[in-house]
């Protein structure tokens, strides 16, 4: 009602004071927003690259301990290999689930004549487990030794469609293979990344480079909740006496690499809530300005029988035109502080208009407004609460 | 127009005592102050300059509270009344005429007139209300839409005697209400309340001007804390 109508007409008969009050609250919601965008946007796009890989559990050669492994021996990194007896434990601890083993290496590889070689990562699978892990976009899964399938990203690169021919090992002396499939892009992968290699028949494997031990296990767990259990079956199998494997859960990599990007985003939402308190200062100082200003109105009106409460109303109306006019611009603005972030920083704008990025605006527009009633309840309690005869004597 | 019977008075004094407690020890501003005024009474308030002419306009108008005595605005106690009460009171029964006008510079003359209307109804008032009481104090209708600061001083004292009358005082307390007018202006708003009076209104002015206070029925004098007159 009527107190509503003077805190409006007072913010706007003040408009560049009100104006400088709103920039701040204007700076500190889009500054919230658009780093909660950021972060959010930072998180999609990683759970994008890494989607296909949340439902696995790892085993890889434990790096620190002793060989049990075909080529062990030499102590090296990368003589560290898990044997065919191993996988056999790893498979019954991890049973019903499928377990599939992966041997690895890397290659020149030729595409033709006159085109330059190029050194690219080789997977060895048994053509049976190749269906569980990988998607075809084109071509089929071959079982013929001398088939291969090829990542997207490959594919593109070199040119390479079903039919195409590659030539593997220096000179060719490792043999030519026949592109029969191109894999679905899997992005970042903790399994295999197809992206950008090609993918073998065990038998043509260990035919060319003379090996029948692996270098990991992936266990793909039908039931997402029972990754934990696999994981702690095949590490009791496996891990009796001496830490033989390291047995990783994708699942819980990945919630520890979201949450430390949730954190990240805290962090510089924080830095932006900083500016919010700053401009929540300033709204202190023009609501402690305002009530000094108008002390004497304070006093008449108190005098002719208004209210404390109703005084107070008065300036927490004030404070909160100044916050929600702000927020609101704020909550504009920050739309386009995002497409701008994550345009320069993520060359994407596709997770701007998702749910959990528009919340980041939701987010600073409230804290705005909270802000800017935390910050002008205090003049206005010292307003409500103002002696009305030495408010009538102030001058 | 007032809510309180005939034979009642409007207010009423008994031994009030005004004591200010200060460090360089307690100060005595009134001093067993006794006096009732009665409906319809014209009655200035005289005395020199730390007199207790402000502290009794301030216990007549509920702004303060006694540190002894009892006050009936009415016929209602004041003395025990929370702030919360006191504010109605001031609101319902009494009418404030200051001698700087003291509207409100936001609000445009109807709304500074119906302004303790609204606060009494806590909702939006009808304006005519605020023409009547205008028109009654001889207001020229083009100023209703006008804000204060265009308007005289002795347009704005109208004003101020409009939103004073508007909740159907029991009193009008006025400060100095000619104060800050010149005579001629002034000689036209004592004429006012004197019509004001004539038709029932009671009105206690506080005058330093003994021609001003002519225009009262009575007039009490105070000096030292005490009614002297």
């Amino acid at each position: 009602m009527i107190f509503w109508e003077i805190a409006k007409r007072n913010t706007k008969i003040h408009l560049l004071r009100s104006t400088l009050a709103m920039l701040g609250i204007v700076i500190g919601v889009v500054a919230i927003a658009t780093m909660g965008i950021l972060g959010n946007s930072m998180v999609l796009a990683v759970s994008d690259s890494l989607r296909t890989v949340g439902d696995s559990v790892i085993v890889t050669p434990h790096a620190g301990g002793s060989s049990h492994g075909f080529g062990g021996g030499g102590g090296g990194a990368t003589s560290l290999k898990i044997t065919d007896q191993q996988f056999q434990q790893i498979k019954r601890a991890s049973a019903p689930n499928v377990a599939i083993p992966v041997l690895q290496t890397s290659d020149r590889m030729e595409f033709g004549v006159g085109q330059d070689d190029i050194v690219a990562a080789i997977y060895g699978m048994n053509p049976d487990d190749v269906p569980d892990l990988l998607t075809l976009t084109a071509g089929s899964y071959s079982r013929a030794a001398s088939g291969c399938l090829v990542g997207a990203q490959f594919a593109d690169d070199n040119h390479l469609n079903v039919g195409s021919r590659i030539t593997v090992g220096t000179d060719g002396d490792k043999g030519t293979l026949r592109v029969t499939g191109i894999i679905e892009e899997r992005g970042m992968a903790f399994d295999v990344s197809t992206d950008s290699a090609i993918v073998v028949t065990k038998d043509w494997f260990d035919a060319a480079y003379n090996r029948d031990d692996y270098d990991k296990v992936v266990v793909k767990v039908k039931n997402l909740d029972d990754l934990p259990v696999v994981k702690t079956a095949i590490e009791k199998q496996m891990n009796k006496r001496d830490k033989v494997v390291d047995v990783m859960d994708t699942r819980k990599t990945m919630e520890t690499i979201f949450q430390t990007f949730g954190q990240i985003t805290t962090f510089v939402s924080a830095i932006g809530g900083i500016s919010m308190i700053v401009a929540g200062v300033s709204i202190l100082n023009i609501m402690m300005m305002s009530v000094t200003e108008r002390i004497k109105e304070i006093g008449i009106m108190r005098s002719i029988g208004a209210q404390r409460r109703e005084v107070m109303s008065m300036f927490i109306y004030e404070a909160l035109i100044l916050g929600i006019v702000g927020s609101l611009i704020g909550g504009v603005l920050s739309l386009l502080g995002g497409y701008a972030v994550s345009s320069l920083l993520l060359q994407t704008t596709k997770y701007l208009f998702v749910p959990s990025s528009l919340v980041s605006i939701v987010y600073g527009v409230s804290f705005g407004i909270v802000v800017s009633l935390v910050c002008g309840f205090y003049p206005a309690w010292r307003a409500a609460n103002l002696n009305p005869i030495d408010a009538l004597r102030h001058e | 127009m007032t809510s309180v019977a005939d034979d009642q008075p409007v207010m009423s004094f008994r031994d009030v005592v005004k004591v200010y407690p200060l460090p360089a020890g307690d100060v005595t501003a009134l001093n067993r102050v006794t006096f009732q005024v009665d409906r319809g009474e014209f009655i200035s308030i005289m005395g020199p300059s730390g007199s207790g002419k402000s502290t009794l306009l301030n216990l007549m108008g509920c702004l303060d509270t006694p540190t002894s005595g009892d006050i009936y605005i009415s016929g209602t106690r004041t003395g025990d009344m929370s702030d919360r009460d006191l504010t109605n009171l001031r609101r319902d029964r009494i009418g404030f005429i200051f001698q700087y006008f003291n509207l409100f510079p936001l609000l445009n003359i109807i709304e500074n007139v119906t302004f303790p209307m609204m606060l009494k109804s806590q909702r939006a008032v009808d304006p005519e209300r605020g023409r009547e009481v205008l028109r009654a104090v001889s207001l020229e209708e083009p100023l209703f839409t006008h804000t204060p600061i265009e308007l005289s001083g002795g347009q704005q004292q109208r004003v101020a005697i409009a939103r004073a009358l508007i909740n159907n005082p029991d009193i009008l307390l006025c400060d100095e209400p000619t104060g800050n007018l010149d005579s001629k202006t002034g000689a036209g708003i004592m004429d006012l309340m004197t019509e004001l009076n004539r038709k029932g209104t009671t009105i206690i002015m506080v005058t330093h001007d003994q021609h001003i206070a002519d225009y009262s029925h009575r007039t009490i004098r105070i000096a030292d804390g005490r009614i002297v007159e």
